[in-house]
């Protein structure tokens, strides 16, 4: 194949973020293509059943199973996935950690963002004083 | 119309048919004897004096009117609604936090302590902290958050009923000057009665050593709360 | 919405002269069961001397897909009615159900040769097992070995939750 400027490629074994529908936010794999429309997707370890899935709900991730074969069953497909590790490949990336954080964010209640603005506020004074010594020295 | 809970006026909930069908009169009509009341006297007798005036006479116990009315009064519909007894949101237990949203302490954080007969909350803020005093609010306007003070060691009084905040009904003054003014100065501002700072206090005391032992929580209270630009209500978590 | 496909069962209402007459068995795509007798006694009455009047249903019932997680290629038979005159057509879809490729069979005459439902007869749906047996090029390009592509201009749909947004349209 020729060189591509792409990184990240719909193909089998292929990890995928959901964006829309009741699975919205796990993550899932690639296991087979459909057209250039949909593929099926599976994630046994994530909670997501074998379904057709439209790209348009997709976001390819760079982490894909090399050596996941084609219209693997989910048996095969989970086994894939704990070989390589790519759940917690995934929870480790910065992209997820941010979901994760912004996430956590929204569900705080009222008292708990206050105490984040507190700490925050908090973190800004050391941070200001510290650079007030600096700039005198 | 007693079967037939009106809809509107005039509009019944059952047909005609139904009706019938439910008062039963296709079995015949109905007998209920009714004890008979006793029905006044609508005479009577009284002497009267003079001799012309023959001894005795019978007087009316009712007083026929002198004039009939010229014109028909209607008679006003009877009313026969009845007030609901009021209910509370589950989301507020005595010692919630509720952000106020109208009125003069609006944005203001207050803790909830029960509410009152009449369906309004009895709030406080506590005073020390954020200003807000024993107060009566309307739960329409006020947002329910999850976080609460234990107030399991405070006993709120009795006396604590809508009575104790109505206004004394003072007589309205003569005139604009004297309601105002007093020997051409303005009128000095009234105290507040001694024995509702006391009772602010009494109900602040124990609610201010519960407070204290959360940290921050004081803090919050005093801070005033407001949606900034890109946050909407609907969003966000109480 | 999607299309279903139904096994409709019928035949010619008994006669003394023929006290047991034969019975036909159809499998039709439809949206319903109405639609699904309509269309065989529409068909019936085209193949054999039967008619609805004449006639009886038997039964109906729902095929169902076998594997309906298994992507498979079909090889579609089919016959419609363009504004000049009738064509015979083969085309092939990759789908999950046999109802679901006729589903898209229906959609795609309808965007290529602007066919309604009406004018559209399937002849015969078929599994397509071996790469080698299909014939058409865009679905043979979608069976190549280690097949992967990216996805290039992907818009990001941003919708901030009041503000008016005018659409942007290249």
């Amino acid at each position: 194949m020729t060189e591509s400027n792409f990184k990240r490629f719909v193909e089998v074994g292929r990890v995928v973020l959901l964006k829309s529908g009741p699975h919205a936010g796990s993550i899932a794999v690639i296991t087979e293509i459909i057209d250039h429309n949909r593929a099926m997707i599976d994630g046994p370890t994530t909670n997501v059943p074998r379904q057709s899935y439209p790209y348009k709900h997709l976001t390819l991730t760079p982490f894909s199973l090399t050596k996941l074969p084609r219209a693997a069953g989910s048996g095969i497909v989970k086994k894939h996935l704990e070989k390589e590790n790519v759940v917690e490949k995934w929870n480790k990336s910065s992209w997820a950690q941010k979901r994760a954080a912004v996430e956590k964010r929204r569900s705080l209640n009222d008292f708990a963002t206050f105490n984040v603005m507190l700490a925050k506020k908090q973190r800004v004074d050391v941070v200001r004083k510290a650079l007030a010594k600096a700039k005198k020295a | 119309m007693a079967r037939s809970k009106e809809l509107v006026p005039g509009v019944g909930r059952l047909s005609r048919s139904q009706v019938f069908a439910a008062r039963a009169l296709y079995k015949g009509p109905k007998k209920s004897v009714q004890p008979a009341a006793e029905v006044p006297a609508d005479h009577v007798e009284k002497s009267i004096g003079g001799e012309k005036n023959g001894g005795k006479r019978l007087v009316p116990t009712t007083k026929a009117p002198r004039f009939y009315p010229a014109e028909d009064v209607r008679q006003p519909k009877k009313s026969r609604k009845t007030p609901k007894p009021p209910s509370l949101r589950t989301s507020i237990t005595p010692g919630t936090i509720l952000i106020l949203l109208a009125g003069r302490y609006r944005g203001k954080r207050v803790v909830f302590l029960k509410q009152l007969t009449s369906g309004l909350l009895l709030v406080t803020g506590p005073y020390k902290i954020n200003g807000v005093p024993l107060r009566r609010v309307n739960q329409a306007y006020v947002i329910a958050t999850s976080t609460k003070v234990d107030v399991s060691g405070l006993q709120v009084d009795e006396k604590f009923n809508d009575a104790y905040f109505a206004k004394p009904s003072v007589k309205s003054a003569s005139s604009a000057e004297e309601e105002f003014f007093e020997e051409g100065k303005p009128k000095a501002k009234e105290p507040l009665a001694a024995s509702k700072a006391a009772d602010q206090k009494e109900v602040d005391n124990a609610l201010l050593a519960s407070i204290k032992k959360t940290e921050n929580l004081s803090k919050y209270l005093k801070a005033s709360w407001g949606l900034s630009k890109g946050q909407f209500p609907h969003q966000l978590v109480f | 919405m999607g299309l279903q496909e139904f096994q409709v069962v019928g035949r010619h209402l008994a006669t003394e002269s023929d006290p047991t007459p034969k019975i036909y068995r159809m499998r039709i795509f439809a949206p319903n069961e109405v639609v699904a007798k309509s269309r065989f006694w529409y068909f019936l009455r085209k193949l054999k001397k039967v008619k609805k009047a004449n006639g009886e249903i038997i039964g109906v019932n729902v095929i169902h897909e076998k594997k309906p997680l298994k992507e498979k290629n079909f090889g579609i038979w089919l016959r419609y009615d363009s504004r000049s005159g009738t064509h015979n057509m083969y085309k092939e879809f990759r789908d999950l159900s046999r109802a679901d490729a006729v589903k898209s069979l229906y959609q795609d005459m309808a965007a290529r040769h602007r066919a309604r439902f009406r004018s559209i007869h399937i002849l015969r749906v078929v599994e397509v097992e071996k790469t080698e047996d299909l014939r058409r090029p865009y679905i043979k390009q979608l069976l190549v070995p280690n097949l992967k592509f990216p996805l290039p201009h992907r818009v990001t749909k941003f919708r901030s939750t009041f503000v008016a947004h005018r659409p942007v349209t290249f």
